[in-house]
């Protein structure tokens, strides 16, 4: 019981602790401690003296209780070397305090302070297709038709998938939520894309695409979550030449809207889809090799325009290995641009502020040695967090800063191969190698003491 | 046998793997079930939470998760089905306390059993999507208490009973109400709209429309105003005591709907105590009890301005149209100045400066000053009385202040060129005979004549003002130069009018005296003089004098008169008898101007100067006059005025309107010009709309006469009539 002076001493698993009220309020109400120590679980107030010897037992772990009280003491988490993680996390969570230990474990994201953390293999066949990152730190590996989803403290939970078929794209709506777009299976109605619990796997929403009226089934290319309007894009392809993206609300789960691809445009096939905030519209890139003419457009579906688009049609003459074909896109709102990369990890850049730009490529190839053309590799992806640039080639990721782009770190792994994509979210960066099927975690360490 | 193979069999199994005692859960279940009973039995102080976390955590863990939530869901079913049970036992006024205790125990037990089961909460709950531990709570008592058929009518019953009473002038336990109010919210605001607000309002609605039309019955509009006003706040205040802040907005509109709006029209118009009378009173706090409160329904304040409005328009036709008010100018002007000054006084007072309504005061004005075509005149003829000098009890500041109210009205005149005539005439007389009460008050009024209508409109008046000022300085250098010659005669002040800026008068000239005669025609050689290319000409009808008369008895006058009466005693100098035959010979002044001089020289009692033979008001041809030697006057000055009107005569007023409706000719013409040269081509009720809009800051021009000087300017070959379109007028340049 609360003794003079807000001083409370527990038993824990025979071992004695001493601590403070105000050191235990930073557990919170909700948690096993807060409601411990909470009036109405102690009705009697401890008369002078009597109760003052009382204490309270608690059947747990006693090395555990003192990481953790360590943890409500100074909000630092220091972890001895014997000690498994796991143990600590299921102490954390009988007690209410994982959400402290998250919090507690990594920083903020910074592009140049990422340390490896953790690499997990998989046990899946084939080739990865993509990974994402989760906004609580947990992640998403889609090889196949099968998506493996590993929470925060990357322990894996039962996969997903959507009738078995081949995965395209992966996404989480919530922690809670992943969203799956996959190939349809002729004359079944299965595929489509659909929506899953992360803890549990089980499917909640499959979303339905209806032409004039009439539910059609589908295959599901690239997604994107407006994060604003609660809102899912993807690339849509009917096998009646229905193509276009879908739009769907992310909590009725009802499509709210179609964009039929126009002439000239590639919409259903498309490789990457990124709603913009600012603009209030989403841009489409669909490049190569799915097409010989890459085309990238920036879409305004409250009049169904195209109000901005790029095209490499008709500069591209002669197929010759030199040539720069655009391998991936980005959007860049706040520099107004649109980076993509090409297959010497040559950035470039397209002004999104005039319409019939051309690409102002960064000579950074002549910097970098240039791949031995029979070493199998990967295309190139790209991501941004703010403000910093992230590009993936061969087995490395370079991170870009500043108006200009400079180049200021770079991740590399010894093993694995190169990597086939990464994903960055929940103030982590997740990087999957296309070789060995292993994913590697990167995390900023927390701030340092002083 | 049987058992021996049996226990074989627990042996086989107990090698494959460790089975759970399969009474591990019921067990641990009947403890949490135990405590959970204590718990709602006011029993909880031998419980100990640890333990129970822990069996609820063992629980979940051993994926009991499901039997756990259901059990849950079973046993506080339970105790609430036995808690409604004892509330609906509850006897009239104690069914609402025992329901705010048992809402009060509930939700500490409540509290209680989610901090057991936390564990299950964050992770069976969270993984299986089933409602939280607290929300379920809360979802069982909605579902066995609050919608139970023995309590849901019975507690909206008494809700409204509780609230009926209280309108009626009863106390009631308000902290009670709150707190029951305050659970139909915690139950989730779709359950205090069903369960409560629907029919609250509905009930509220029926009170309203049976109380509003009791009232209106019985009480006159500002009594029952001031109820309504009462029962509004009450309500206002109920909603803040102990219901949802989202309810104000609803009964506030229940209760002016039934109140205000649906007897709207019967309390304006109510006789006695309408919103006329309350006008006609300047009560301002009825007004703006009225204002605030039909603000607050859909079309209130129109219904307000609408009636404001044609009271306004009733009353103001009266003034500007009784003849009996029509008699004296300046009270004419005085009473449409008090008209607007109490009006702006109740807007300003009682409807919160309102915007809609000063516009409409406006309008109204604008409408029936302009029903009578003399207001030009009179406003003029007022501004004239209020620049009068030696009027008492006027100050400068007073006359500004006076200045400004006039102006709001000349805005509201449509005519305002005849308005220019009439000041411009006023203007003349005052400055000719030096009564202006100041010069920068006149000037003043220039000024603001000019920021009201512009330069234009202005230049001819302060024209006047210029030349009188050099006529003053003309004055003085024709003495400077004359000195020596004039010598002992009579002093002359020459006005030099610029023709044009000065209003037309008919010249009418008569014979001056020979003394008078010479020093003008050195005047006249002195300033052709200086000023070379000039015409001058005499205006003696404008004129006055300062003569000094000496009667029988020796007493010596000044009389200042006409120069028109100068001439006329000056004949007397030299006889003591003359008839208006010999007089109307000697100074050749037009007869009708004769006639006045005459009778204000000899039938003025007690300016008599001048004595008639016969003795009669009137002067015929064939009367004489004597040199009245007994005439005496305590005062050594003796003013003689003529005979003037103030208000123009009949005949006058038809060469007044008829030299405005002249200058708007070419007004029009002009209008009419600048139109055509940039647009080239336009059809006839384009050309109308567009002049009238032009021409509107100084007359309303007739369309009729707007089409005869479009006919006369297409005769002149300004324009002519398009070829195909007849309708069309096209621009010649």
């Amino acid at each position: 019981m609360a003794s003079r002076r807000g001083r409370i001493r527990f038993n824990v698993g025979g071992k004695i602790f001493e601590t403070t009220a105000t050191t235990l309020a930073n557990a919170g109400r909700h948690s096993m401690l807060g409601a411990l120590l909470d009036d109405s679980w102690n009705p009697r107030q401890p008369a002078e003296g009597e109760a003052a010897e009382a204490e309270y037992f608690i059947d747990r772990n006693p090395a555990c209780f003192a990481v953790l009280l360590d943890l409500l003491r100074t909000g630092e988490l220091h972890v001895p070397p014997n000690m498994p993680e796991k143990l600590l996390n299921r102490e954390a969570l009988f007690y209410g305090l994982l959400d402290q230990v998250r919090a507690a474990r990594w920083g903020p994201f910074d592009g140049n302070r990422l340390q490896l953390v953790d690499s997990v293999s998989g046990r899946a066949p084939g080739d990865g297709t993509a990974i994402r990152a989760g906004p609580d730190g947990g992640c998403c590996v889609a090889h196949g038709s099968m998506v493996h989803v590993y929470d925060w403290m990357l322990e894996e939970h039962r996969p997903i998938s959507l009738d078995y078929q081949q995965v395209n794209d992966v996404g989480y709506i919530d922690a809670e939520s992943i969203v799956i777009s996959a190939r349809e299976r002729l004359g079944k109605g299965d595929g489509g894309m659909g929506v899953f619990s992360s803890s549990t796997g089980e499917l909640r929403h499959r979303f339905r695409v209806s032409h004039y009226d009439q539910v059609k089934s589908f295959t599901a290319g690239a997604l994107s979550l407006g994060s604003s309007d609660y809102k899912i894009f993807a690339s849509c392809k009917g096998r009646c030449n229905e193509y276009g993206i879908g739009v769907w609300d992310q909590i009725t789960g009802q499509q709210v809207d179609f964009f039929y691809e126009p002439p000239g445009c590639c919409l259903g096939d498309a490789d990457k889809l990124q709603w913009l905030d600012g603009d209030k519209c989403l841009m489409v890139a669909t490049l190569f090799p799915r097409t010989d003419n890459c085309f990238i457009g920036l879409l305004d579906f409250r009049d169904k325009s195209v109000i901005w688009s790029w095209s490499d049609a008709g500069t591209s003459v002669s197929l010759s290995l030199d040539e720069k074909r655009v391998l991936h896109a980005i959007a860049i709102e706040d520099s107004r641009s649109i980076c993509v990369v090409n297959q010497y990890d040559d950035l470039g850049f397209i002004d999104l502020r005039s319409n019939a730009g051309g690409v102002r490529w960064s000579s950074r190839s002549k910097l970098t040695n240039r791949k031995a053309p029979n070493e199998e590799s990967c295309y190139p992806k790209l991501a941004t967090h703010d403000g910093q640039l992230f590009s993936s080639m061969n087995d490395g990721i370079s991170v870009f800063c500043g108006p200009e782009w400079v180049l200021t770190s770079t991740l590399r792994r010894s093993y694995g191969g190169s990597i086939c994509d990464f994903s960055i979210g929940g103030d982590r960066l997740f990087a999957l190698h296309s070789e060995e099927n292993v994913f590697d975690v990167w995390e900023t360490p927390p701030s340092p003491i002083i | 046998m049987s058992a021996q193979k049996k226990r074989n069999f627990k042996i086989e199994a107990f090698k494959h793997r460790v089975e759970l005692d399969p009474n591990y859960a019921e067990r641990t279940w009947k403890v949490l079930e135990h405590a959970i009973h204590e718990i709602y039995n006011h029993n909880a102080s031998g419980l100990s939470f640890e333990e129970l976390y822990r069996n609820a955590y063992n629980m979940v863990l051993h994926k009991y998760g499901e039997k756990l939530y259901t059990g849950l869901v079973n046993t506080m079913t339970g105790h609430l089905k036995e808690i409604a049970r004892s509330i609906e036992a509850a006897q009239g006024d104690f069914f609402l306390e025992e329901l705010n205790v048992k809402w009060g125990d509930h939700n500490k037990a409540l509290q209680m059993i989610r901090d057991i089961l936390m564990y299950m909460d964050r992770t069976f709950v969270h993984s299986s999507h089933k409602t939280p531990v607290h929300e379920l709570g809360l979802n069982i008592w909605r579902d066995n208490i609050i919608h139970s058929s023995k309590i849901q009518t019975r507690l909206l019953d008494m809700l409204l009973d509780l609230i009926h009473r209280e309108r009626t002038g009863e106390v009631i336990n308000r902290g009670l109400m709150r707190n029951i109010t305050k659970m139909l919210m915690d139950l989730g605001s779709s359950v205090y709209q069903e369960d409560f607000e629907k029919p609250f309002l509905e009930v509220s609605a029926s009170f309203y429309s049976v109380e509003s039309q009791q009232l209106i019955e019985c009480c006159d509009c500002g009594e029952y105003l001031r109820k309504a006003e009462r029962r509004l706040s009450e309500e206002i205040e109920r909603v803040s005591h102990y219901l949802d802040v989202k309810s104000e907005v609803k009964i506030t509109s229940v209760v002016e709907g039934e109140m205000i709006a649906n007897h709207m029209q019967r309390l304006v118009h109510m006789e006695n105590s309408g919103l006329v009378s309350v006008l006609v009173d300047d009560k301002y706090e009825d007004l703006s009890r009225m204002y605030n409160l039909f603000r607050r329904v859909p079309n209130g304040l129109s219904t307000i301005k609408d009636v404001m409005n044609s009271h306004l328009r009733e009353t103001g036709k009266q003034l500007v149209s009784d003849p009996e008010k029509l008699k004296d100018p300046v009270d004419f002007v005085q009473n449409l100045l008090n008209e607007k000054d109490k009006y702006d006084k109740i807007i300003s007072k009682a409807f919160n400066n309102d915007k809609t309504f000063q516009n409409a005061l406006n309008s109204s004005f604008e409408y029936f000053i302009n029903l009578n075509n003399r207001s030009p005149e009179f406003i003029s003829l007022y501004v004239d009385d209020k620049l009068r000098k030696g009027l008492k009890g006027v100050s400068e500041e007073d006359v500004e202040v006076v200045l400004d109210k006039v102006m709001m009205l000349f805005r509201y005149l449509q005519e305002k060129d005849v308005f220019e005539k009439y000041y411009k005439q006023h203007l003349a007389k005052r400055l000719l005979s030096g009564k202006s009460v100041s010069d920068d008050t006149e000037r003043s009024m220039i000024v603001k004549l000019k920021t009201e209508c512009g330069y234009q409109f202005t230049s001819k008046l302060e024209g006047m003002f210029t030349d009188m000022k050099t006529s003053v300085d003309t004055m003085q250098g024709f003495y400077a130069s004359q000195y020596s010659e004039i010598g002992d005669g009579p002093t002359l002040a020459v006005q030099v009018l610029t023709t044009g800026s000065w209003p037309t008068q008919p010249n009418a000239p008569c014979n001056l005296p020979a003394e008078i005669h010479v020093i003008c025609e050195k005047f006249r050689t002195y300033y052709l003089g200086t000023h070379t290319g000039r015409r001058l000409t005499w205006q003696t009808n404008m004129g006055t004098a300062d003569i000094k008369a000496t009667f029988g008895m020796g007493q010596k006058h000044e009389l200042n008169v006409s120069t028109y009466q100068m001439c006329i005693l000056m004949l007397f100098n030299s006889v003591d008898r003359l008839t208006y035959g010999e007089i109307e010979q000697a100074t050749e002044i037009p007869p009708s101007d004769l006639k006045r001089c005459l009778q204000s020289l000899a039938c003025v009692k007690g300016k008599n100067v001048l004595r008639k033979e016969p003795m009669s008001k009137d002067i015929a041809e064939d009367d004489a006059f004597y040199f009245n030697d007994k005439f005496t006057s305590k005062f050594i000055k003796v003013k003689i005025g003529t005979v003037a009107a103030q208000k123009e005569s009949e005949p006058e007023k038809q060469e007044t309107r008829q030299r405005v409706e002249e200058d708007r000719k070419p007004q029009i013409e002009a209008a009419i010009v600048r139109i055509m040269k940039s647009r080239r081509v336009l059809d006839h009720n384009t050309i109308v709309t567009e002049v009238t809009s032009q021409l509107q800051s100084r007359f309303l021009p007739n369309p009729v006469v707007i089409k005869k000087r479009i006919e006369s300017l297409i005769e002149r070959e300004f324009l002519e009539r398009d070829k195909a379109d007849r309708k069309l007028y096209r621009y010649l340049a």
